[in-house]
């Protein structure tokens, strides 16, 4: 298996239609929000043929959420992110470089949590929300993104493969703990940091059921939540062209990201695999 | 390690904000749903301790086999195709050529869309009248399957979507775990006049065991969870011939308000989902010893 | 633990008071409503003169309202139909809208379980007292002697009818559509249009879709005098009665007789495009269809009329419902309190406006009022009015109760349970539901 060699026929081809088949419902897609509602409405076949519009781009400029929704979703997964990385990283210091009571038990712990899935622990975390008066907040979106589990196990391998010949010599120039680990060790984390946050990211962006119950007033919408609340039974029929366009304004803003940083993306979700 | 007693504090200083959240965002409501399991709980306050009530009644609900069992199809007929659709775009990819990249970079550019974009997606793409499948159907003289209504299409339609939203990160896992694979294993089999299939059986695959069941394992706890695609995409239905465990728990806990019944389905799925990962752990640390 | 909570709640709302500049004070209220997301159209237009559709007309009501009243900042948050799953994770987050949009049906779910605000008090302050309210509006809306929100209409099923088809069927005489009086009648028409025209008979929205199976099969069960709640504990579908309404449906099914697989919008589409002869849905099409055949070159052009669901056993009965404005239990200022006042009585003065939509008024005036009975289809429809019959007042949790019997109903039409058995589980199903009721 030569990496640099050509795929086969067979295989070139198999993998073409396999990615037709992965671009075609986004093709479709665009091609619908580029018709006027009122022809989709009477056959959405209309769409393969001209003419196309962009008015409901415009329509999305005037009068639509969307901007706010996506707003809200960037506010809460970059805070969700920069907060998971901070704290997998001082507590995947603390579990690989420091010794005190009850690490190895505490460590434990944390790794029990890698088991326990969100929906054994939603309902009753909506009831704690709602005595803390945290629903329809900002923090409240964000805390339970918080509680990364995998996250510590991740950063406490990383920080653990680092040699620790480096630590006692930063400690023979007299530097404290908290120096160490900031100028020293965590830049050499950094493409462990890539990764988990490019997981995070995507995972608090496409977080669909805790906004669902705890942003429920407009003005906390997240993305998925608000698209959600837009498609109405009616929408689909009178408004098809416009729901399409938002779903394509929507998702531009991550695919734009996307592809800019894909081989750095790519490079991060790799990073996972290889611990 | 170096220890001292400006260590113990500082350790507790490095790990006690995260363990503060997790006890009071993780471990604190897992008790108290474990708690709510076994009261009849409304949503809105009155609370009575019924002891195992609600399991029983959980055990004696048709609705809730249902549920388990469309998780079950489901789960399998995701987690199945997934990961062989996503092993053999890994071996295909896993070029430096730039047409790869390209590849690469299309099949994992579904993932970073939402839920709700995907099943609004996929509606128009399965939908009988106005989907783009209906279309191509008709225009070739043949009547489009009901995806989204038929009893027996809606699990099959729900796990299209899904693949079709989830290969990147596991094809990307996989890639991972080629590359890891040292190239000289290769030329010992091409010394050999290993054919392209023993390699493949003889040195690919075996190498891959761990990434393999990885990638098994984090699909099922997934897939189990299912949520918004079924609730979006079919609503569970039709009569909850698609209804997955997770939604049925939302549906009685916000739409029929039984707080405590919803939570012991909750932890019913909990104790499923529990199960199958020490499972696969087991199945990991066997692999990894015969590795060795 | 008390403690604490009230420590971290003293933070919070610490760090959001700081948070908060401030602005001119004026007063907010928050108002929850379905009926659909259309700013894209209506933007900040108040033009409701103008507006088309229920998204259409409620949009440009709140804008027009907000635009009169300056010192009132309305928040609108819309929701998926019917938001009740949100409305309930509100309540239990302690922080529900001032006003919400609610099925008349629902109202006691919320009021049994003292979460709504008794209205008398407001509305009496809004100049709206029971007199001038319709008397299914005011049934719909009188909980135990009280009145728990302002009814805004009232809905019900109609058969809205291609005219151009049943023409082609030979369906039409002195110029209007023959609907059939008997279930058997019904079927004979049915085929009769189905060989003519090559088309369905029905167009019907199966799919996602329990509103519309339940609400045939309440009204055709009311219409024979079955019992379909014995008591606030008990319901009763495995009747003679209902399992001919089903078997009727069951039968339209297996004949094709009707369009298949189509979810609302597949639906409300085929009957625009004049791919079925009638299709029985809501008074909320009203309009829409109207406007279709107002408008030259399309399928339904000068093709449309609508009646109230014929009559096919024992008496006219029809199952109604209607939208009414609440107000979850919560505290609330005074000024916040006018607020909702003024709301209540501008939203009460604009009722023709609401009625547009197709549904009909609640409220005395609007009926007798010229501009209503100038609207097209009003006296088709009229006698949905007089033959509209509600679910029994003690039958609570109405909307979940929707969600179980429409999935067994569906079962049971397109053919997945035998009715039988789909009866059953349904009642079973939904006398499970009433048991967990505190």
């Amino acid at each position: 298996m030569n990496p640099r060699a050509r795929l086969s026929p067979a295989a070139l081809v198999a993998v073409t239609i396999g990615a037709a088949i992965m671009l075609a419902p986004l093709l479709w897609t665009i091609l619908l929000s580029l018709k006027a509602n009122s022809e989709l409405m009477r056959d959405t076949a209309s769409a393969f043929s001209g003419p196309y519009t962009l008015e409901n781009y415009r329509a999305i400029l005037v009068g639509s959420s969307v901007t706010h929704w996506l707003l809200n979703s960037l506010i809460v997964s970059l805070g969700t992110t920069a907060g998971v990385l901070i704290l997998c990283s001082l507590a995947g210091y603390g579990f690989a470089r420091l010794d005190f009571p009850f690490r190895r038990s505490l460590f434990v712990f944390v790794l029990l949590g890698l088991a326990i899935p969100e929906q054994a622990v939603i309902l009753p975390r909506h009831q704690l929300f709602a005595w803390l008066h945290l629903h329809n907040s900002y923090p409240g979106l964000i805390l339970p993104g918080l509680v990364a589990p995998f996250g510590v196990f991740f950063m406490t391998q990383y920080f653990r493969a680092i040699p620790v010949e480096l630590d006692e010599a930063a400690m023979l120039d007299g530097a404290s703990r908290f120096t160490l680990f900031w100028k020293v060790l965590l830049p050499l984390t950094r493409p462990a940091q890539a990764t988990l946050g490019v997981f995070t990211f995507l995972g608090s962006w496409n977080d669909y059921w805790w906004p669902l119950i705890s942003a429920t007033r407009s003005a906390r919408f997240t993305l998925t939540v608000g698209l959600a609340s837009a498609q109405m039974n009616y929408a689909q029929t009178s408004g098809l062209g416009f729901l399409m366009a938002q779903a394509v304004f929507a998702s531009l803003p991550i695919l734009i990201v996307y592809i800019i940083f894909q081989k750095q993306i790519v490079a991060a979700m790799a990073g996972a695999a290889v611990r | 390690m170096t220890g001292g007693r400006r260590d113990r504090l500082a350790g507790f200083a490095f790990v006690g904000p995260f363990l503060a959240l997790y006890a009071f965002l993780l471990i604190y409501p897992l008790f108290m749903g474990i708690g709510l399991s076994f009261h009849r709980a409304d949503l809105f306050g009155a609370r009575r301790f019924v002891g195992f009530e609600n399991y029983a009644r959980a055990f004696a609900d048709p609705i809730a086999w249902q549920a388990l069992w469309n998780t079950f199809k489901l789960t399998v007929l995701i987690v199945l195709p997934l990961t062989a659709i996503t092993l053999a775009l890994a071996l295909a990819l896993n070029r430096a050529t730039r047409g790869a990249a390209i590849f690469r970079g299309i099949f994992f550019a579904s993932s970073v869309l939402s839920v709700t974009i995907v099943t609004l997606i996929w509606r128009f793409i399965l939908t009988p009248d106005a989907g783009l499948v209906a279309k191509i159907v008709t225009t070739l003289g043949g009547t489009p399957p009901p995806f989204l209504s038929d009893p027996n299409l809606t699990i099959p339609a729900l796990a299209i979507t899904t693949i079709w939203w989830s290969v990147g990160f596991p094809m990307m896992l996989f890639l991972a775990g080629l590359q890891q694979i040292p190239a000289d294993m290769y030329e010992a089999a091409a010394l050999d006049n290993a054919g392209p299939w023993t390699r493949l059986f003889k040195i690919t695959l075996p190498s891959l065991r761990r990434t393999l069941i990885l990638v098994i394992m984090l699909q099922t706890a997934a897939q189990l969870q299912l949520f918004g695609q079924a609730q979006l995409l079919t609503a569970g239905g039709p009569s909850g011939a698609s209804r997955p465990v997770v939604l049925l728990i939302f549906e009685v806990a916000f739409g029929r308000w039984e707080l405590g019944y919803a939570a012991a389905l909750a932890e019913l799925l909990f104790l499923l989902v529990l199960s199958v990962t020490f499972i696969q752990y087991w199945a990991v640390g066997r692999a990894a010893k015969e590795e060795r | 633990m008390k403690r604490l909570r009230g420590l971290v709640a003293g933070l919070v709302l610490a760090a959001l008071a700081g948070g908060c500049g401030t602005g001119p004070k004026k007063t907010e209220i928050t108002l929850q409503r379905f009926f659909g997301e259309c700013g894209a159209v209506y933007g900040h237009s108040i033009d409701v003169g103008a507006a088309e559709g229920e998204c259409g007309i409620v949009t440009t009501l709140i804008n027009r309202f907000q635009a009169e009243n300056p010192d009132i900042q309305v928040d609108v948050n819309v929701v998926a139909w019917p938001g009740y799953p949100q409305l309930t994770a509100q309540i239990a987050a302690g922080d529900p809208p001032d006003l919400v949009t609610m099925h008349q049906s629902v109202i006691s779910d919320y009021q049994g379980r003292g979460l709504l605000e008794p209205m008398d008090g407001v509305l009496g302050e809004a100049g709206i007292g029971p007199e001038a309210i319709t008397p299914a509006g005011l049934r719909g809306v009188t909980k135990a002697g009280h009145l728990y929100g302002m009814a805004w209409d009232t809905i019900g099923g109609l058969f809205h009818v291609n005219t151009r088809l049943f023409a082609q069927a030979g369906l039409i005489k002195d110029g209007k559509p023959i609907l059939p009086t008997s279930a058997d009648e019904l079927l004979v028409q049915a085929r009769q249009f189905k060989t003519r025209t090559g088309k369905p008979y029905l167009v019907q929205s199966e799919v996602s879709d329990a509103a519309s199976f339940v609400r045939n099969f309440y009204g055709y069960v009311m219409a024979q005098g079955g019992v379909l709640f014995a008591d606030r504990r008990h319901s009763r579908f495995a009747t003679p009665e209902g399992a001919r309404v089903v078997q009727l449906f069951r039968t339209i099914e297996q004949e094709k007789l009707t369009t298949l697989n189509q979810d609302t919008p597949a639906a409300i589409a085929s009957f625009m495009n004049g791919e079925g002869g009638i299709y029985p849905t809501g008074t909320w099409m009203i309009g829409a269809f109207d406007q279709e055949a107002k408008t030259t070159g399309r399928p339904l052009s000068g093709a449309y009329a609508v009646f109230p669901y014929p009559h096919l056993w024992g008496r006219d009965a029809a199952f109604v419902d209607g939208h009414a404005w609440v107000m979850p239990k919560r505290v609330r200022t005074a000024a916040e309190r006018a607020a909702v006042v003024r709301f209540l009585k501008f939203m009460a003065a604009h009722n023709f406006d609401w009625t547009r939509t197709g549904h009909l008024p609640a409220f005395r005036a609007v009926y007798a009022s010229p501009e209503f009975r100038a609207l097209p289809h009003r006296s088709d429809i009229a006698p949905l009015a007089a033959i509209g019959v509600q679910l029994p007042g003690y039958v609570q949790r109405q909307s979940a109760i929707q969600g179980l019997l429409g999935e067994e109903l569906t079962s049971a039409v397109t053919g997945t349970k035998p009715v039988e058995r789909a009866l059953r589980d349904g009642e079973r199903r939904v006398d499970e539901l009433l048991d967990q009721i505190p």
